[in-house]
């Protein structure tokens, strides 16, 4: 017994080291798949008014670079509908109606939140939001940017929530080029933020440097159609049976700031049954 | 006595809001990021012990990973270089420690650059490759970790020369 006294105090440094260590590994390891780490994250209360607050005047300095992109956005997507009300005018000549607008969205649930930090420089990217579970958030919900797809939500607070940024090497989303309909994951694995890579795409596609990137609606997560990036470049994969595609994202998460929060309306149905084939 | 309390809090205060808010998004090329907040554990006094030091480590890595999202990382990293400080000051100063705030004149030039630099690499190399938790790209994570330390280094010496 004394002999123990006499270790412990001896060595009471090296026993205090290696339990500070034990206690900081334990939150590092669980942190995957252990709910109640969301206290050890920015989603947290605390972190998360701090971060609310510094955003709200971070906001501030980009609200003319906002407005310009927003514009940008609108005057595309004004083409767009004009675009596609002549097509469909085409179209009806000698179809049934078709209600577009009223078909893309009904089915989709949207909560409007913002960016309270975000980062860019680590191997594993995670997004802070001001909204959480009081707010309708639930997990698996996509956030999406002004210019397209920012990321996965993975913790709910009751008021804030963490997403999984495309700029994680964990994020696979589902996505296919517009207009084919050849799909693959699209992937980060570190480095530049503007890039991430889209694999497995089949040899014999049509596809060209440029073309658009849209998430398709094969995953619970993202409605079909939204936009992810542009082809900036293609190459063979490694094992040279499939194109692998560097792919320039649309959003740029360096200004991220107001996003909306989307989910199929079944998809909670449709998550059931998928982890239903799973077990 | 409690002034050296309230500037201790101050300091490690100030450190995590510096590091959270503004060093946290440099990320000069897509690799050095500065962390310069174990300046708060290089300059605590000689004199404090190291349970203490390893406390004041814990808190403020657990601090810093509370808001960058990265829960046990900073923390892990942070405790091991309070654990060192000690055996490294020794290590570089033939001098008896006992009351003393490391710095330039304090210690001398030579044996506080080799003290920082020591301790900045130890720090930066553990905290990135935990992050990193794979070595599959060794040359990308060793030029993460010396560009890094190299840019933390710069800024501590810096300072250091600011405040003297």
């Amino acid at each position: 017994m004394r002999n123990l006294l006499n270790f412990l105090i001896k060595y009471n440094s090296w026993i205090l080291f290696l339990l500070l260590e034990v206690a900081c590994f334990m939150l590092l390891f669980r942190f995957n798949n252990y709910q109640g780490s969301v206290f050890f994250t920015s989603a947290n209360r605390f972190a998360g008014r701090v971060y609310e607050w510094a955003g709200g005047i971070h906001s501030y300095f980009y609200l003319r670079t906002a407005n310009e992109e927003l514009l940008d956005r609108n005057l595309f997507l004004e083409r767009k509908v004009e675009w596609l009300t002549e097509a469909l005018a085409g179209l009806q000549q000698d179809s049934a109606q078709v209600n577009v607008r009223d078909s893309a969205l009904s089915d989709v649930r949207i909560i409007k939140a913002r960016v309270v930090n975000n980062t860019l420089n680590r191997l594993d990217n995670y997004i802070t939001l001001d909204k959480g579970s009081a707010d309708g958030v639930k997990n698996d919900m996509g956030v999406v940017g002004i210019e397209g797809v920012a990321g996965i939500v993975y913790l709910v607070s009751p008021h804030y929530s963490l997403a999984i940024s495309v700029l994680n090497r964990k994020s696979s989303i589902n996505c296919k080029v517009q207009g084919t309909d050849y799909f693959g994951y699209l992937k980060w694995d570190g480095g530049d933020s503007r890039y991430a890579y889209v694999r497995d795409l089949p040899r014999y596609a049509e596809i060209a440097v440029g073309d658009t990137v849209v998430t398709n609606g094969y995953s619970s997560v993202f409605p079909a159609g939204i936009m992810v990036g542009r082809i900036a470049d293609i190459s063979d994969s490694d094992d040279g049976l499939s194109y692998l595609l560097r792919v320039e994202l649309a959003t740029d998460f360096g200004t991220l700031n107001d996003v909306r929060l989307v989910a199929p309306q079944s998809q909670e149905e449709r998550m059931e049954l998928e982890r239903g084939v799973k077990e | 006595m409690a002034h050296v309390y309230i500037r201790r809090l101050a300091g490690f205060i100030g450190a995590v809001l510096l590091q959270v808010f503004i060093l946290n998004h440099i990320h000069i090329a897509g690799y050095a990021t500065p962390y310069l907040y174990i300046y708060f554990l290089l300059k605590l006094n000689a004199g404090v012990s190291r349970n203490v030091l390893m406390f004041w480590g814990f808190f403020l890595g657990l601090l810093i990973d509370m808001f960058s999202s990265t829960p046990g990382l900073n923390a892990a990293s942070a405790v091991l270089l309070a654990f060192v400080r000690q055996p490294v000051l020794r290590l570089f100063s033939p001098k008896e420690l006992d009351n003393v705030t490391p710095g330039f004149g304090s210690l001398g030039t030579g044996v506080f650059v080799k003290y920082v630099v020591v301790a900045v690499l130890l720090h930066h190399a553990v905290l990135l490759g935990l992050e990193a938790f794979s070595f599959f790209d060794w040359p990308g994570l060793l030029l993460k970790i010396v560009l890094s330390s190299l840019f933390s280094i710069i800024c501590i010496l810096a300072i250091e020369c600011l405040r003297r």
